[in-house]
């Protein structure tokens, strides 16, 4: 499946008095993996919300492929069949197998038991834990339970992975192979992958990095420095 | 329709919350069960006491305000045992709170020969013969110990045992027979009964004999069954509406608790619920999720409330003292309606959490995290 193309124009995001987000402008193309660079607060997650639907911008507009985002009659129905969400914690529920966790996006899209087991233990082959489908999250280590969080984002085939600090509580080594998963899932499906972390260095491995300060993108240059508005 | 085994596997999960919940909703429908059991023995008990026995009718005043305040005259029974389809009719009066230290026996006045008294087996001694005499049930005797010989006094008349007898009628059992002229001066109404209770010839039909009483007779409630007879008075009325109100109040009072449970359940998983949203459960998928774990954890607590509640009514008669004139009568009926009440609670208690779990923010809660 063809990764989708994400468009943001002059978007901002108010919390009552705080300005998170300030006239962000984007453009992201189909199959892009994209590193979304910042200090804590700086406003990554409110942007990736935003792309992902999770919320909504207070002026602005955002487009994935020809979706208006903003204008959702269905979200939930956007992030079940568009977007697949990765974030720091696993958020794997406790009481669910690795492989019934990867199924929730599909029971969501009433996909058949028997469809919805044969897709999650390909899922979990694909993530290197095909011997793991019936663990609890509780018998996994911290990096096979982000593996399998990813197998859960990429459950409903999406053409977008917004993944939010996903590699931010592992260690490093458990963190370069969530990476390399992320950068494989773009190789082998041409998803768009957006991947925010406050780690500078990953830019190193995409292919374009995007550096927000203080609710501002700015030149990767600048990113130390006050925001200079590159879009 | 979200995957029932998941919802289910989220329960078994947390089997603390899932008992304690189950408990407070068994604990309550063992309430309503054990109420209703004995609401409906005590209705049967006092269907059989204004029914008396083998009587095909029983005539009370209308509009008495309880069957026990009801006066017929007396002269009324030779008309009556004229009518077509009339066997026999005999005057019956019935005196509560009368025996000393013993209120729960009902003392019936009657004549020492009639269709009623006629039934009595009698275990010691014979029938009264004069108005110094009476009779007493097998359960009386038992309950306060005495026999023939010893003295039974009704309002300040003492009269002398003279037989004990068994009916086979709980509230005869445990009550007492004396003459009809003692009964009606201890009442101090002379020539009046409360009730009339009439026998039919064999083949009459009940609904013409009930019909030619009612156009002959005005003023009389006839008597045709159980039900009816509680139709009559205050007392049935009340134990109707007593088990309507506490079946509401566990409704009502169920319901909260389970809101409250499950409210907190919400609570505790929004991040569970953030997630759902994320990935793209809709509102009413969540809430659907909800709902059937509240009404799964209420069902679970009914099924064991039906088996507390059948124990704990037999337990309840006895702490009443009431063992004697009522046994718990348990219908496939009253169960139903309990595991319904059940069901309705977990969809009530369920609505509101329900609600709230449909409209977790996952953008504020996934951040928060």
């Amino acid at each position: 499946m063809a990764g989708a193309r994400v468009v943001a124009e002059h978007v901002s995001r108010r919390y009552g008095r705080a300005l998170v987000l300030d006239d962000v402008s984007l453009e992201i193309a189909a199959g892009e993996l994209v590193a979304l660079s910042g200090r804590s607060g700086s406003g990554k997650t409110t942007l990736l919300q935003l792309l992902g639907s999770l919320d909504a911008p207070t002026s602005g507009t955002i487009r994935v492929d020809d979706i208006e985002v903003q204008r959702l009659t269905s979200p939930a129905q956007f992030r079940r069949d568009v977007v697949g969400f990765v974030f720091q914690l696993h958020y794997l529920l406790p009481s669910l197998s690795a492989q019934q966790n990867i199924e929730l996006p599909l029971v969501a899209a009433h996909v058949g038991r028997s469809e919805r087991a044969q897709r999650a233990q390909a899922l979990l082959e694909e993530v290197g834990l095909g011997d793991r489908a019936r663990a609890l999250p509780s018998d996994l280590s911290g990096g096979e339970r982000q593996r399998v969080a990813v197998a859960r984002a990429l459950a409903g085939r999406p053409r977008l992975i917004l993944a939010d600090e996903p590699t931010g509580a592992l260690d490093s080594s458990a963190a370069a192979r969530v990476f390399k998963l992320l950068a494989d899932v773009r190789d082998n499906h041409g998803t768009t992958v957006v991947v925010a972390s406050h780690d500078q260095s990953l830019a190193k491995h995409t292919d374009r990095a995007l550096h927000i300060v203080d609710g501002r993108l700015v030149e990767p240059a600048e990113a130390d420095e006050p925001a200079r508005v590159i879009a | 329709m979200t995957s029932l085994l998941q919802t289910l596997s989220s329960i078994r999960h947390r089997p603390g919350r899932t008992l304690l919940t189950a408990i407070g909703t068994a604990l309550g429908i063992a309430t309503i069960v054990a109420l209703l059991a004995v609401g409906a023995g005590a209705q049967r008990s006092a269907g059989q006491f204004f029914h008396l026995g083998p009587a095909d009718f029983g005539l009370f005043q209308k509009d008495a305000a309880d069957p026990t305040t009801s006066v017929l005259p007396t002269s009324m029974i030779p008309k009556l045992e004229r009518l077509p389809g009339v066997a026999s009719a005999t005057p019956f009066v019935l005196i509560v709170e009368a025996v000393p230290h013993n209120p729960g026996v009902v003392v019936f006045g009657a004549t020492p020969h009639n269709f009623q008294v006629d039934r009595m087996v009698f275990s010691a001694g014979h029938m009264y013969t004069n108005n110094h005499e009476a009779v007493i049930g097998n359960g009386t005797a038992r309950q306060m110990h005495v026999g023939v010989g010893d003295t039974l006094t009704v309002k300040h008349h003492k009269l002398r045992i003279v037989g004990i007898y068994h009916i086979g009628v709980a509230y005869e059992d445990t009550g007492a027979f004396i003459p009809l002229p003692v009964a009606q001066s201890i009442t101090g109404r002379q020539d009046e009964a409360t009730t009339i209770p009439v026998l039919l010839k064999v083949g009459a039909r009940p609904k013409q004999v009930k019909h030619e009483i009612e156009r002959h007779f005005s003023g009389l409630t006839v008597l045709t069954d159980s039900d009816e007879s509680l139709r009559l008075g205050a007392n049935g009325d009340l134990v109707s509406k007593a088990a309507l109100v506490i079946a509401v109040l566990a409704l009502v009072i169920g319901g909260i608790g389970v809101m409250n449970t499950e409210l907190m359940a919400v609570i505790e998983r929004r991040s569970e619920f953030a997630l759902l949203s994320a990935v793209g459960w809709s509102g009413r998928q969540i809430a659907w999720r909800v709902l059937v774990e509240g009404v799964v954890t209420t069902v679970i607590g009914a099924a064991i409330g039906l088996l507390l509640g059948v124990i704990g009514a037999h337990y309840l008669v006895k702490i009443l003292g009431a063992s004697e004139f009522v046994s718990p009568h348990i219908t496939a009926w009253a169960l139903g309606r309990a595991l319904l009440i059940g069901v309705l609670i977990g969809v009530l208690g369920g609505l509101y959490p329900a609600w709230r779990a449909a409209h977790v923010s996952p953008a504020r809660v996934l951040a928060q995290h």
